[in-house]
């Protein structure tokens, strides 16, 4: 039964690698350096280009996804990691002993909504304050773009941050809680205070696990679709031009664009999807791991283990 | 001892008073500590707030027991579909995370346990709209399954067994080794030990990381879009028929620009959200008495 894991992904890498080889064959490397992605005309005869049928005028490059996506989870974790930091040197320092579990709990409930309810609060709460809040005023701070709409790299980098912080507070904080307290204590000792206990304790001893827990905190942004899909504003083909311009990213592009993918008889369609997110897997799964060999192997979503 | 050593109203600690640099250091960082924490949980609230408020606005029981299509009727397709795809993924993830965890944790030499705990973490790191495609390409496309329960609930169980698995793993190894050695000194065997020592003491472990796998599974959207499709009406075989879930309707209605298609969204956010948040406090309770 342990065995099963290690044959699903066997079959998963090989399958999705085996799916990409057309669209690798079609694209080449102009699929990492090109931002065009369109469909082609997928009515018309197919042209034959490299030995594989692909319909007439598509192109796929994914550069306005990759650079979608890492706008959007860079947004995410530029806010999410301080406010972990502070969420946890408050949970370990000032919070009362008697409120630290109602915290905890609370921000496994935090961890436990559904993207698709984040995406939700997305569309009716913060894109309209966005749109008429907030980006009314930003043209008096230098910023002169056009405001289409409250979707964007702000909506989906806010929402991303709010769906991450659980899991890396979660991973600092109790990394944070485990500090031998004689440590603690010492620094008290020598008439410290609770924020030079943070200081120097909490923080200076914790360092590798605040690296980790961010990177299992970048992981969920990369590869998180459903939210981002519904506050992105979806769009293909062009490169944002500011944090309110409309985006979309690898994940999102493969939700979006899978359906319309079945109707190309070519296949090329979904070979570039399956491409495209092969290329995802690939990212997340060196940052994913990268952080689990920091964190430890206990973290899933970071608290599962109390 | 002269001035310049010890300056005026400097105590023995160091503090110059209540205005020395540190102790006001101290007080900004816990002044923004609390600030973050209040809004943070302030958010928490909004967020839950705003799903209760709208949904128990437009939530009525016949919402709750007819069958819709996402724009018209109600949501009881779609929530008996949810519970059929987290059931059969569980057929998947319990046995595979139940088991695998028994190896892992027992019978497992360092350098297969290692590889086989990789592919688990690997696993893990697969995005969750990738899974998707994964189904999609395997499940529904090559093994000829179609949009149906299968392909649904198997492609949602790859994404429960690490839960299941590693929970499990944990439960096993906190039994104590006296234990194991105990059942060994009276003649027991391999299998008398897994199966009448290891996983009864496991098993409120064993429910608990089964709860986490449940609650997750179940406010899942990118595994099932190509999988599970979606089902205007009851989804009565494995095989054949897509199946009704959720947080499709909370997904798609959404874009519905229609007063009662939103209804729909708001209701099922308040089904799923109440759902998951029972699922894990019980788990939780469960994890605390054990």
């Amino acid at each position: 039964m342990a065995l099963v894991p290690m044959a699903i992904m066997l079959i998963l890498f090989s399958f999705l690698i085996y799916k990409a080889i057309p669209s690798m064959r079609y694209t080449g490397f102009s699929f990492f350096t090109s931002y065009l992605w369109y469909p082609g005309n997928v009515y018309a005869n197919p042209i034959s280009f490299h030995g594989v049928m692909a319909p007439y005028r598509s192109s796929f490059g994914l550069l306005s996804f990759f650079v979608g996506t890492l706008i959007t989870t860079g947004f995410a974790i530029l806010i999410a990691f301080p406010v972990s930091i502070f969420l946890s040197l408050t949970i370990n320092l000032y919070t009362p002993d008697r409120l630290k579990r109602p915290f905890s709990v609370l921000v496994e409930l935090f961890a436990g909504i559904p993207s698709v309810v984040y995406g939700l609060w997305g569309v009716i709460v913060l894109e309209p304050v966005l749109l008429h809040n907030i980006m009314p005023w930003m043209k008096y701070v230098g910023f002169q773009g056009q405001i289409i709409s409250g979707a964007g790299i702000m909506a989906a980098g806010l929402i991303l941050s709010i769906m991450i912080i659980p899991i890396v507070t979660a991973v600092i904080s109790e990394s944070m809680h485990s500090q031998p307290r004689e440590l603690k204590e010492g620094v008290y000792a020598l008439g410290g205070t609770k924020w030079e206990v943070g200081k120097h304790v909490l923080l200076g001893n914790t360092r590798k696990q605040i690296v980790g827990g961010t990177l299992l905190g970048t992981g969920r942004a990369l590869g998180e679709t459903m939210a981002v899909l519904m506050v992105s504003g979806s769009i293909v083909n062009v490169l944002p031009t500011s944090i309110f311009s409309l985006t979309n990213t690898m994940s999102a592009q493969i939700a979006a664009a899978l359906d319309s993918a079945f109707i190309d008889g070519t296949g090329m369609n979904l070979s570039a999807l399956v491409e495209l997110g092969l290329v995802l897997v690939l990212i997340s799964l060196i940052v994913n791991l990268a952080g689990r060999a920091i964190v430890g192997r206990g973290a899933l979503r970071g608290f599962e283990n109390d | 001892m002269t001035e310049a050593d010890f300056p005026a109203g400097r105590d023995l600690a160091g503090y110059e008073s209540k205005y020395d640099r540190r102790v006001i250091s101290d007080m900004i960082v816990r002044i923004i500590g609390y600030v973050i924490l209040a809004f943070m949980s302030g958010l928490l609230l909004a967020i839950v707030g705003f799903v209760a408020l709208k949904g128990l606005g437009v939530m009525t029981v016949k919402m709750l027991t007819t069958v819709g299509n996402t724009q018209t009727g109600g949501l009881a397709n779609a929530i008996a579909g949810t519970w059929e795809l987290v059931l059969t993924g569980l057929l998947l993830a319990v046995p595979v995370g139940m088991f695998g965890a028994l190896y892992l944790s027992e019978y497992s030499s360092r350098v297969s346990g290692g590889v086989l705990r990789l592919f688990v973490d690997v696993l893990t790191s697969i995005p969750s709209i990738v899974l998707g495609l994964f189904g999609y390409l395997v499940l529904v496309i090559q093994l000829g399954l179609g949009y149906s329960l299968i392909a649904g609930g198997v492609t949602l169980g790859v994404m429960m067994i690490p839960y299941v698995l590693r929970i499990s793993e944990i439960s096993y190894s906190n039994i104590p080794r006296q234990t194991r050695e105990a059942a060994y000194a009276l003649g027991a065997d391999n299998f008398q030990i897994s199966f009448r020592l290891l996983i009864p003491q496991a098993r409120a472990g064993i429910l608990t990381g089964v709860l986490l796998a449940v609650s997750i599974a179940a406010g899942e959207t990118a595994q099932l879009l190509y999988t599970a499709l979606f089902n205007n009406g009851y989804t009565t075989s494995f095989l054949g028929q897509p199946v009704a879930y959720l947080t499709y309707v909370v997904y798609y209605s959404l874009q519905q620009n229609t007063v009662y298609a939103r209804s729909m969204a708001y209701s099922a956010a308040l089904v799923l959200v109440t759902s998951i948040f029972s699922i894990l406090l019980v788990s939780k309770y469960i994890s605390r008495i054990r």
